[in-house]
């Protein structure tokens, strides 16, 4: 017994010491050998004991290289599937569609097909010729037949498919694909979309391999390489850690990568990555650094911050079924109370900006129709409206607004505490502020019965108004309730004379493809959607792409100055090079 | 199998001699003579004491102390502590007519005028709210002049002067200071009236405001309250609990006690935070549900060694005796078993505390305990977490109450352990 | 083979072969107890997988409707709950789920790309072994060399800061700690890296096998990435090894205080053994024993404590993976997370009570 007891004893210091020779002793930071000379802080040179470890230098380091850090994950590579701006972002970059973006921009230009495409007179065919010596990652080339066999997938893949990007953007509006010969590809639509061509460009028309994606199954996370047929191919990919972009030897378009090699970093929070950029662990931040983490990015001298203007807006969603919102006095003193400037500054540091309408700034006929309706902050007219209908100090309007802690950022708890402080100062409304979490606040709000009030943001699939306008105020309107969902209607029921007008003034828009009158009618539908109060727009906000300062973008093409990163938000790797250092 | 997984430390005390000696002495005595015997530890109760006193009488009273009440916005974003607001002022072009904040109402149909202002700073503020004040006062004068200026952010202070230089904006509002730093650089321009406002005037907070200007230290004096009221009733609940199932299971014995064990030793194996987190993700943020989920967790401390310590006791030849002269099974418990166990009871409640907070406050810390806009500590850590390279009072004095706070508990209980358990006593 | 699969047989088969000698060599009582323990260990890990699975089941959130977001319509919510399997009845789910605990195949996770929860975990579990491993060892080390120079110096100025340490370190927010460390270490001296888990370059070059990266580095014989993986750990191990080495300071104190006032002990002071020796030499040995107990008890807070350091460092490890998926109500996740750290807690927790019964004559079998 006495014996074993030792036995015992002693295996178990030595598995621990076994152990400890392996991982206790952390040898320091000026053990590590630094494989390239420590280039990037100066620190390092002038005292090489204190050399940065390593890590911090090796992003710097390496010129074929480049780091890019994001909070997002990727949740599907399958085209017919994806429906997030980071696996659109994949998708991009590994392959191309028949039309694409000019990159910086939301205007279109060629992409695989020789040019933007013939449209019949009555608007519903589209048809494209394909270029010449367009082949896979892998040797194998694409034809037209090849194509439209996989834009077909598209239509019918769908339902097996968890995001089902085919329901919104290819279903509604297509009717069928063919190819009559090797070279042309043709589209007939539904009906006639006066903003087709847009949707066109986007992620989920671009030439999928039929190899990786076959016509039967949906296919989320194929396993590198992943190719397309774009300037780049996905050679590794570790979920939660990293994905790795090498050039793709077959591409012969004209956004042809500068550096060897491209690496997308995951991170779980932004503050991570914000650390990480700011000690050049990270080349690039890419999506999404909050506006709390750029005040402090802002005065590091190494780095640069690169502004888009994009559409990414948070507004308020108003129930107009239940009560006291179905009464639009109380709808109204509250778009009128709210005091936007004030939300802009003090919770975001001025990095976002008020917003007066649901359509932001920059697109086709946005307006300012909340700010001539109601000129908020204005607290005497928010009491004229409350004590039309009967509220006053002794009897106050009481309401509960929903918003989710963290999906939108942490700092919506903060600007939602603003706006209670806003409405309560007319002394004639209490609001009891709601947390509750993302899956369980969307359905209880989008579904149109829990919740009277809550926050939602938004983001286009493409960059159109109707994009903006459609959703609120179609079939429930995510949760405004404007329109009710009546069988076989692809607009709901209006609630009333006012909603009629705006649906048919949306669809008019939809079909008109005069852009000046669509302008028109789209200012005519912001007025009534402001004098509705369908939603409360409260302000839009820029995205950010911060770098290191030996990072730069293509200057021959439109804004260098955020990496060519235009207001679609579409980041083409191809335009990045490294200075050597 | 149960001794095995005994914790050593909380051994129960044995012979109680000590308690005789002091049952002679009057009370302020007691403590005093208590300090020759117990050295270190006895500073640690004591300290440790008026620590806790004082925490809960600020619980108690958050209102007395803090200045602010803690949801109220009092100031600007992100003023450090002690701190004062550079007073912000208007700068216009030397060719201007315009000398102060007003001079630059226009009559309603008029395009309304733009002013620069640098991001993140508090004069986007104090134009904004001294603007609207005037606004209030000038819209109901003759003449229908109205002041709704349009705010432009600019980046840096450069870029919002050179906005005014070059026509873009009217005018900018800029801190005093830093301006008389560029002047300089821009002749053409010229400083006006300055522009007050709360948002320009307030400063001198203690541990500075937060990002959307409340005031960490009202804050912080709130937070005691949240903190105890989780730590003390969890703890409360699971001692009430736990306690009288550990001396049922210990004193039964048989099926109940050993099916109760298993129930009670997975648990108590169990990381805890872990638990608490797939219990508040179900029962939804609030306070009562983090009360609940955290006192599940340490129902099996009290259990485990409250069943303990009736075993043993359950043992010793004076039971026997009480049982042969036909004393009941439930007077046994009360009058012999129960009295024992009080003092190692005592010693978990305080630790018990200080471990309820600590992990409030990483469930907190992890958005998962409470509403995101209540003023707790692990909230305020894990805002503070977003801007902890220009903000650092936002996450150090919430961070160190949490500690300071647990420290005061776990060391009442440590001192205390050392004082109650006969074995460390020099012989 | 998977990642996992390697690492269970390279912790599985020497453990099995110990146990294996300890039954043949060991009495019969011993062999009695260690059944019973094992037999005792699977309800522990039933009982808490059954309670998990329930408790998430009345949870009010949909995995579905949180991955669609606004732009998902009831239909298509329906037609992919139907899918996945979760419009079926919760007796036939719970049936489903306690089979793939027993396959240990755990199902395809709900959310995202609906890869397999092995897969998942062959990439954040040996995260999480990288990370508790080392972290256990500096604890340990610290706890218990503090701890009996705690105990020599007894009632002097160093018991009095080591035992003011332990507590203080106890009493520390183990996120706020990891907070300022990374600060001060990361941020301002720019001397270690503050996140992930190996320098990204150096990561595209290393072959992974068990996911370990030390030791895949150390197996593959790639130095640079062995040291890139070693600085990345520096930090997270400090703040989870610190914060528990308190809990040892106190215990070894404790214990060895205890074990100076046994009789043994007094009759070698009698015989005139120095001081030291009597703590460093007999007295620490006996007093590790009880120690020994501890680490057992210690993965509970072990475990609760990567889970904050896991994402205050952004460690993909389980921890951050078991954050993350509760948000997004991944129940099969979220479930199979809770039911392997239940595994390793029991598993655990078998091991010291084994090794403690062999050590310790005085526990009745």
């Amino acid at each position: 017994m006495k014996h074993q007891k030792w036995f015992v004893l002693a295996s178990v210091v030595l598995v621990a010491s076994v152990l400890l020779g392996a991982c206790g002793p952390a040898p320091t930071p000026t053990a590590a050998p630094t494989q390239a000379p420590a280039t990037q802080a100066p620190a390092a040179t002038q005292a090489p004991a204190a050399a940065p470890t390593a890590a911090a230098t090796t992003a710097a380091s390496n010129p074929d290289t480049i780091i890019i850090g994001t909070t997002d994950k990727v949740a599907s590579l399958d085209s017919a599937d994806a429906y997030a701006i980071r696996d659109w972002e994949v998708l991009y970059n590994i392959s191309e569609g028949l039309i694409r973006w000019v990159p910086g921009t939301t205007n279109l230009e060629p992409g695989l097909a020789t040019d933007l495409g013939t449209i019949s007179p009555d608007g519903l065919t589209y048809t494209f010729t394909l270029k010449d010596g367009i082949k896979f990652g892998d040797g194998t080339p694409l034809t037209a037949t090849v194509y439209a066999a996989q834009l077909n997938r598209l239509l019918t893949i769908g339902p097996k498919c968890p995001n089902d990007v085919a329901d919104s953007l290819a279903v509604p509006y297509v009717q069928s694909i063919t190819a009559p010969d090797d070279k042309t590809i043709v589209f007939k639509l539904k009906s006639k979309i006066a903003f087709f061509p847009q949707i066109l460009a986007g992620a989920p028309y671009v030439a999928s391999d039929p190899n990786i994606f076959k016509a039967d199954a949906c296919n989320l996370f194929p396993t590198a390489p992943i190719y397309g047929v774009g300037p780049w191919y996905v050679s590794q990919y570790n979920p939660d850690e990293q994905m790795v972009f090498e050039p793709n030897p077959y591409y012969t378009g004209d956004m042809k990568p500068q550096v060897k090699q491209v690496i997308v970093r995951f991170f779980s929070d932004p503050n991570t990555m914000a650390l990480a950029v700011q000690s050049g662990e990270i080349d690039v931040a890419w999506r999404l650094l909050s506006p709390d983490q750029l005040t402090q990015l802002k005065n590091v001298s190494s780095l640069k911050i690169g502004t888009i203007n994009g559409g990414r807006i948070q507004f308020l969603v108003l129930n107009h079924t239940m009560k006291p919102f179905d009464d639009p006095n109380v709808d109204k003193a509250i778009a009128s109370a709210i005091d936007r400037n004030a939300i802009a500054d003090t919770v975001y540091g001025g990095q976002v900006s008020p917003l007066y309408s649901q359509v932001p700034p920059g697109f086709l006929g946005a307006s300012q129709s909340f700010d001539t309706m109601y000129s908020a902050p204005n607290l005497d007219q928010a009491k004229k409206y409350l004590e039309a209908s009967g509220y006053s100090a002794t009897n106050p309007l009481k309401i509960e607004m929903w918003y989710p802690p963290e999906h939108y950022g942490a700092s919506t708890a903060a600007w939602m505490q603003v706006i209670k402080t806003q409405l309560e100062a007319t002394g004639e409304i209490q609001v009891t502020l709601q947390a509750q979490e993302w899956s369980t606040y969307v359905p209880a709000l989008t579904g149109g019965k829990a919740y009277g009030a809550g926050v939602l943001g938004w983001f286009f699939d493409y960059p159109d108004p109707s994009n903006y306008l459609d959703p609120f105020v179609y079939n429930r309107g995510e949760g405004t309730n404007v329109t009710i969902p009546a069988t076989g209607s692809d607009t709901g029921t209006p609630i009333n004379d006012k909603a009629k007008q705006l649906v048919a003034l949306l669809q008019q828009a939809d079909t008109e493809t005069d852009q000046t009158k669509r302008a028109e009618l789209y200012k005519q539908a912001q007025d009534i959607y402001a004098d509705l109060v369908v939603t409360v727009p409260i302000f839009f906000s820029a995205e950010h792409v911060v770098y290191q300062n030996y990072i730069s973008g293509m200057s021959s093409i439109a804004s260098p100055d955020t990496l060519n990163i235009g207001p679609n938000i579409l980041f083409n790797y191809s335009v990045l090079s490294k200075k050597s250092q | 199998m149960a001794k095995t997984k005994e914790r050593p430390s909380e051994a129960l005390p044995e012979g109680a001699t000590w308690e005789v000696e002091l049952k002679r002495i009057g009370f302020v005595r007691r403590i005093l003579t208590a300090r020759h015997w117990y050295g270190a530890d006895w500073w640690f109760v004591t300290i440790s004491t008026v620590a806790v006193v004082v925490f809960i009488i600020i619980a108690l009273f958050p209102g007395l102390f803090a200045p602010y009440s803690p949801d109220a916005l009092v100031g600007p974003s992100f003023l450090a502590p002690g701190a004062s607001v550079d007073l912000p002022v208007l700068i216009v072009p030397q060719s201007s007519t315009v000398n102060k904040l007003q001079d630059l109402a226009v009559p309603e149909s008029a395009d309304r005028p733009t002013v620069a202002v640098e991001q993140g700073l508090p004069t986007a503020g104090a134009l904004n709210e001294e603007s609207q004040k005037i606004d209030e006062v000038i819209k109901n004068q003759p003449g229908g002049l109205r002041l709704r200026p349009i705010i432009d952010r600019y980046a840096s202070l450069e870029e919002t002067l050179q906005a005014v230089v070059d026509g873009k904006d009217k005018a900018a509002v800029v801190q005093t200071t830093e301006f008389n730093k560029v002047k300089a650089q821009f002749p053409t321009l010229r400083e006006a009236a300055p522009v007050s406002g709360t948002a320009a005037t307030a400063g001198g907070f203690l541990m500075g405001t937060n990002d959307i200007g409340q005031d960490v230290f009202s804050r912080l004096l709130w937070g005691t309250r949240i903190a105890l009221i989780i730590g003390f009733s969890s703890s409360i609940i699971s001692l009430l609990l736990g306690v009288p199932l550990g001396l049922l299971a210990g004193f039964a014995g048989g099926t109940f006690d050993r099916l109760l064990s298993l129930l009670m030793d997975s648990l108590y194996a169990f990381p805890g935070l872990i638990l608490a987190i797939a219990i508040t993700a179900v029962l939804g943020p609030s306070m009562f549900n983090i009360i609940v989920a955290i006192s599940v967790l340490y129902i099996p401390t009290y259990y485990r060694i409250v069943r303990g310590q009736t075993l043993s006791v359950k043992e010793e030849v004076y039971i026997e005796a009480a049982r042969s002269i036909g004393a009941r099974q439930l007077e046994i418990l009360r009058r012999y078993i129960f009295p024992n166990v009080i003092p190692s009871v005592a010693i978990i409640f305080s630790v018990n505390v200080a471990d309820a907070i600590l992990t409030g406050a990483g469930l907190s810390f992890l958005g998962l305990g409470l509403p995101p806009t209540l003023a707790d500590w692990g909230i305020d850590v894990a805002r503070g977490q977003r801007f902890i390279q220009t903000a650092w009072w936002m996450i150090t004095f919430p961070g160190l109450a949490i500690m300071l706070v647990v420290l005061a508990f776990t060391l009442m209980g440590e001192g205390l352990m050392e004082i109650f358990n006969p074995k460390l006593r020099e012989r | 083979m998977s990642p996992i699969a390697i690492i269970a047989l390279i912790i599985g088969i020497p453990s099995l072969l110990l146990l294996a000698y300890v039954f043949v060599r060991g009495s019969t009582g011993l062999r009695r107890y260690i059944l019973t323990r094992i037999v005792l260990t699977l309800p522990m890990i039933f009982i808490l997988a059954t309670m998990v699975f329930f408790i998430l089941r009345i949870l009010p959130g949909d995995p579905v409707s949180s991955a669609l977001g606004p732009k998902g319509t009831p239909e298509m919510i329906q037609s992919i709950r139907t899918q996945l399997g979760l419009n079926d009845p919760l007796i036939v789910q719970y049936g489903r789920f306690l089979w793939s605990m027993v396959t240990l195949r755990f199902g395809n996770s709900l959310v995202g790309g609906h890869r397999p929860i092995v897969d998942e975990m062959s990439e954040r579990f040996p995260a999480t072994l990288e990370l508790i491993v080392p972290a256990s060892i500096l604890a340990l080390l610290v706890g218990v060399y503090g701890g009996a120079l705690a105990a020599a110096k007894r009632k002097r100025a160093l018991d009095f800061s080591l035992r003011i340490y332990s507590v203080v370190i106890y009493s520390l927010p183990i996120f706020w700690f990891g907070l300022v460390l990374q600060l001060f270490f990361g941020v301002r001296l720019r001397w270690l890296p503050i996140s992930g888990r190996i320098d990204a370059v150096i990561g595209t070059s290393l072959k992974t096998i068990t996911n370990i990266y030390s030791l895949d580095a150390l197996l593959t014989g790639n130095w640079p990435a062995f040291f890139s993986v070693l600085q990345h750990l520096i930090l997270p191990t400090l703040t989870l090894g610190l914060i528990l080495s308190g809990v040892f300071v106190r215990m070894t104190r404790i214990n060895v205080i205890e074990t100076m006032q046994a009789d043994y002990i007094a009759a070698a002071r009698a015989r005139g053994i120095r001081e030291r020796v009597l703590i460093y030499g007999h007295a620490l040995k006996n007093a590790m024993i009880p120690v020994i107990t501890l680490i057992g008890l210690q993965v509970a807070i072990l475990l609760a404590g990567a889970v904050l350091t896991e994402t205050v460092f952004s460690w993909p490890g389980m921890g951050s993976y078991l954050v993350e998926r509760i948000s997004a109500r991944d129940y099969t996740a979220v479930q199979s997370v809770i039911t392997v750290f239940a595994m390793l807690v029991a598993l655990i927790s078998l091991a010291v009570d084994v090794i403690y019964s062999l050590v310790d004559p005085r526990v009745r079998y």
